[in-house]
């Protein structure tokens, strides 16, 4: 793995071990409501400072903390074209099924290509270090499978590229 | 969209059964492929053996149309099927080229039969092939005035026309590449760039050179805005006389008619192996959060089975058998606290 991307991923796993804090908290609005208070937004006493971690200007992870939740989104590297739609078919194939992730958001927030929401439901029903592993290998996977995919077409291009010119030959 | 196997699949089938003598009754099938290419299958209960096969297609390019055969197809056919077909002129009206096949003159062996008979059906190819081989041989350049080449447009999907530009030293043949969506052209757009690549290479130095650009070539200056119009660029194949000495002729022809669709497939298979690599990584992913959960697969294995389990339970269970099951659970609450009175007592006082 690349140093900066290390880096990137250390800092990030270390931001949601302090941030996934989450404990039951019902809404203060409306009475026998229990929403996620980083997506209604209601209080802003029950919500933290968004951390905003960057790789670089195309690479960059949102972590908006509040008393019950947690919301990140992820804007992953599309270096060109080919990376563009291999990402956002990618990015869409797992949205469209967000359910057997739990975690993941249907539809991104504003500005990244995925997001994932953790209510303290979740953190209840799951290991906490093992949530964090997971969003950390999420984001190297995604990394890894757009790197790969590329490199698949490519190399599928050019053999079936050669197979017609030798039909000339 | 066309297929670049020279072998029409339907025409075999018909062709296979016709030969095995499944069909009893007089036989009169029209054919319609791609749209544009019609073939009529004429066959007797009285005489099985024989079949007319019956062709119409339209020309390859609208500058050389004709309601018959040109002379060099006929030529053609005629030869590759001299021993298992014979021409019939005047054709069957409405067609442009009849054939009489005889199963009977089909060899014994199988294979050689099958052999036989996706060789007739390739009858499209061969008729096609022929006409493009005679444009790019004996067709004379035409020179315009600014010293180039009045292209000729050549049909052979109707809504993907392209272009071959006769020149005294070298053929081009002009692609101009439309796609669906997005995703389909940047993944062809992916292509041209290995093709024209794998064109430079040394090791490919014989291979016809291979150019792609996104706006149309100057050769085309002039042809309608149509024509003109892409989202997937425009490919240019170059044509040498050595690619069409001999034997090559045939499969450069060929190459060169269902390039198009040649790439649509290439097109196709990426995109279903994308498909297959994003649901392997979403399986890997699924995994990884499932063993995050506190309990495991363990919580919601144990719910199915108890629910099974169940489900078997009731059906086991004859009535009696239940009560006598509630019966001992109801002696056993009732027994047990006098058990614990007694174990309490006997803690109290022990002797």
């Amino acid at each position: 793995m690349a140093t900066t991307l290390r880096l990137y991923l250390t800092c990030i796993r270390n931001t949601l071990e302090a941030a996934m804090c989450l404990q039951n908290f019902p809404c203060q609005e409306v009475e026998r409501h229990n929403k996620p208070e980083v997506e209604l937004k209601t209080s802003p006493e029950l919500l933290l400072n968004p951390v905003l971690i960057c790789r670089n200007e195309a690479e960059k992870c949102l972590i908006e903390t509040s008393i019950n939740s947690i919301r990140i989104s992820l804007k992953v590297k599309q270096a060109d074209e080919l990376e563009n739609i291999l990402a956002k078919k990618f990015l869409r194939f797992l949205s469209m099924r967000a359910e057997s992730f739990q975690v993941l958001r249907r539809k991104p927030v504003q500005g990244y290509d995925i997001s994932f929401l953790i209510t303290n439901y979740h953190c209840e029903d799951m290991h906490k270090h093992k949530l964090i592993d997971f969003i950390v290998q999420f984001m190297e996977d995604i990394d890894k499978e757009i790197s790969e995919l590329k490199l698949s077409v490519n190399t599928r291009g050019r053999l079936v590229a050669t197979e017609f010119l030798k039909q000339f030959i | 969209m066309a297929c670049f196997n020279r072998v029409s699949p339907a025409l075999v089938e018909i062709l296979n059964k016709l030969q095995s003598g499944e069909s009893l009754t007089d036989f009169d099938h029209n054919l319609y492929e791609y749209g544009s290419v019609r073939y009529n299958i004429q066959a007797s209960a009285s005489s099985p053996q024989i079949v007319n096969l019956s062709t119409w297609m339209p020309p390859l390019s609208p500058q050389f149309s004709s309601d018959c055969l040109p002379d060099c197809a006929l030529q053609d056919v005629k030869r590759v099927y001299l021993d298992s077909a014979q021409v019939v002129e005047p054709s069957k009206q409405g067609y442009m080229l009849t054939l009489r096949i005889n199963f009977a003159e089909f060899p014994q062996r199988k294979e050689d039969r099958m052999k036989a008979i996706s060789d007739i059906s390739s009858l499209q190819a061969v008729i096609l092939s022929s006409q493009m081989k005679e444009m790019l041989w004996n067709l004379e350049p035409k020179y315009t005035g600014n010293g180039m080449c009045n292209p000729i447009k050549i049909v052979y999907q109707p809504k993907e026309p392209f272009f071959v530009i006769k020149m005294l030293e070298k053929t081009t043949v002009i692609y101009p590449m439309r796609f669906k969506d997005d995703t389909d052209v940047v993944l062809a757009t992916s292509f041209f760039q290995e093709l024209v690549d794998v064109s430079n290479l040394e090791a490919h130095s014989k291979a016809p050179r291979c150019t792609w650009s996104p706006i149309p070539p100057p050769e085309l200056r002039g042809e309608p805005f149509q024509y003109l119009t892409t989202n997937g660029g425009f490919v240019s194949l170059e044509i040498f006389s050595q690619h069409m000495r001999g034997t090559k002729a045939e499969n450069t022809v060929w190459n060169l008619l269902t390039f198009v669709s040649y790439v649509k497939y290439h097109v196709k298979c990426i995109r279903s192996f994308i498909q297959r690599k994003m649901r392997r990584r979403q399986e890997n992913l699924t995994e990884v959060i499932r063993s995050a959960r506190i309990r495991g697969d363990e919580d919601d294995k144990k719910h199915q089975i108890g629910g099974h389990k169940n489900v078997k339970k009731l059906m086991n269970f004859s009535r009696s058998k239940m009560f006598k099951k509630r019966y001992e659970v109801h002696v056993a609450v009732v027994s047990y606290p006098n058990w614990t009175c007694f174990l309490d007592k006997g803690a109290t006082n022990p002797s």
